[in-house]
């Protein structure tokens, strides 16, 4: 989970990954503003059948491009970025736990 | 154009040589308390104002601050209404103006002019009123209040936009520095030539002003009895003080502008209409004490001359199912569902 509701937005983004590393599938709730809800939104459609790894590469910039966000709404799709992120360096800490 | 001082000055129990047109409650705001401080300021450089103010009164405040000029701006109580004795104590011997709002605009507040113009009278310092919200839609009676200045504008009062007052009090004098110069119209007040065509339509108007207060609360009461038993919804501002027309709801958990986005027929606001191109959440909310998350959360409905019971009952219907949606994909409703106290989390603020 990742934001702050004092800043208007928070996202939780959960990950489905398969043996060979592979996010099968992605669902997400999300406090904010419209904006923040599409970038949300995007993010879950782009990361599956992603590796982890190229997931974790997609860019706020690429988000904010593909819903054509204006300035003051980009940090929405920073929290996209941060979403996916956290969640990729979530599953890995919990796999390292459990081996 | 003397028809309509004439009837605007009927209003509000005045003499019509009291009333000084302008383009609106904006320049009427600048006009007031800038002339103030710059023709007074042998006197003293000291303002008094709250924290809740329109913007047309905070920015001129903020721009005297840059020329010298010091000013307080006071917390307001939760309910909305000003701390009296916090006013009290504020005033000092260079105080020469307190400036506070009829009624706010955010959340409908009534301030009390009287207790409040009393005290400015007993301490010498004049007291100007940003009465646009209040002017038609309440009575206001200037013989007897103690109020030497009120800025206010026709377009909110159903009259035409491009038409403000200033309302200068003759008896004891107030004057003024003038802020647009050119001609001396308006007693020296305001140079220029006056838009007689809105100003005309303007005074005309007032004629169709009457009993329609009744008919507007039984609706605001309707719109918030329609949404009153959902789970953590939280009506803001004092309930006893206040006007008809304006409803300011928080439903926590669910974001202001993504609710609005629901509602694509209703026409409101988060936040005060004239600062909704701000991400911040409403600096009123937040001056009466409530904590972002939940100024985050909180609309301003309105409801007025046209609009209708059916009206209210669409919109209730159109605000719970959107709330439901939004609290459905909102991750702090599911925390809040399953006991979490929100606060207690430490929240990496971005």
């Amino acid at each position: 989970m990742v934001g702050a509701p004092a800043c208007g937005d928070v996202m939780r983004l959960q990950i489905k990954v398969n043996a060979e590393g592979i996010i099968e599938d992605a669902k997400f709730k999300t406090y904010g503003c419209g904006s923040a809800i599409a970038s949300s939104s995007l993010l879950t459609e782009w990361v599956k059948g992603r590796t982890l790894d190229d997931a974790a590469q997609i860019k706020n910039t690429e988000i904010a491009e593909e819903l054509a966000l204006p300035p003051v709404k980009i940090h929405c799709s920073v929290l996209a970025e941060d979403a996916i992120k956290a969640a990729v360096e979530d599953y890995r800490k919990k796999l390292a736990a459990q081996a | 154009m003397e028809l309509a001082r004439k009837q605007v000055a009927d209003l509000l129990n005045c003499d019509p040589r009291e009333i000084v047109w302008t383009s609106g409650a904006t320049e009427s705001d600048n006009l007031a308390i800038k002339g103030i401080a710059q023709f007074y300021k042998g006197k003293g450089k000291h303002l008094i104002t709250s924290k809740i103010e329109h913007k047309a009164v905070l920015d001129p405040c903020r721009q005297l601050e840059r020329e010298g000029f010091e000013v307080t701006y006071l917390n307001p109580l939760p309910s909305g209404l000003l701390d009296i004795e916090e006013f009290k104590s504020t005033i000092r011997e260079d105080t020469i103006l307190a400036s506070f709002m009829h009624v706010n605009n955010e959340i409908g507040v009534i301030q009390d002019l009287q207790v409040i113009g009393d005290i400015c009278r007993e301490n010498k310092v004049f007291f100007h009123v940003d009465a646009a919200q209040s002017v038609g839609k309440m009575p206001i009676n200037l013989t007897e209040l103690p109020v030497d200045l009120m800025s206010f504008s026709a377009h909110k009062m159903y009259g035409p936009k491009g038409v403000g007052i200033l309302y200068v009090r003759r008896k004891p004098r107030v004057r003024l520095e003038a802020q647009m110069h050119g001609g001396g119209h308006e007693r020296g007040m305001r140079s220029g030539t006056l838009a007689t065509a809105p100003i005309g339509g303007y005074g005309r108007s007032l004629q169709n002003l009457g009993a329609e207060n009744q008919r507007i609360t039984a609706l605001r009461q309707r719109l918030w009895d329609g949404v009153a038993d959902m789970e953590e919804v939280y009506l803001n501002g004092s309930p006893d003080q206040h006007v008809p027309g304006i409803v300011n709801i928080s439903f926590a958990f669910v974001e202001g502008e993504s609710l609005i986005m629901s509602l694509p027929e209703i026409a409101l606001s988060s936040g005060s209409a004239c600062t909704s191109a701000s991400l911040e959440p409403s600096y009123v909310l937040r001056a009466l004490g409530m904590n972002d998350e939940l100024a985050h959360s909180s609309l301003r409905f309105s409801v007025g001359r046209f609009t209708t019971e059916e009206d209210v009952d669409g919109a209730i219907e159109q605000v719970r199912r959107a709330v439901e949606k939004l609290r459905e994909l909102s991750p702090l409703w599911d925390m809040y569902k399953d006991g979490v106290d929100l606060d207690s989390i430490e929240w990496a603020a971005h």
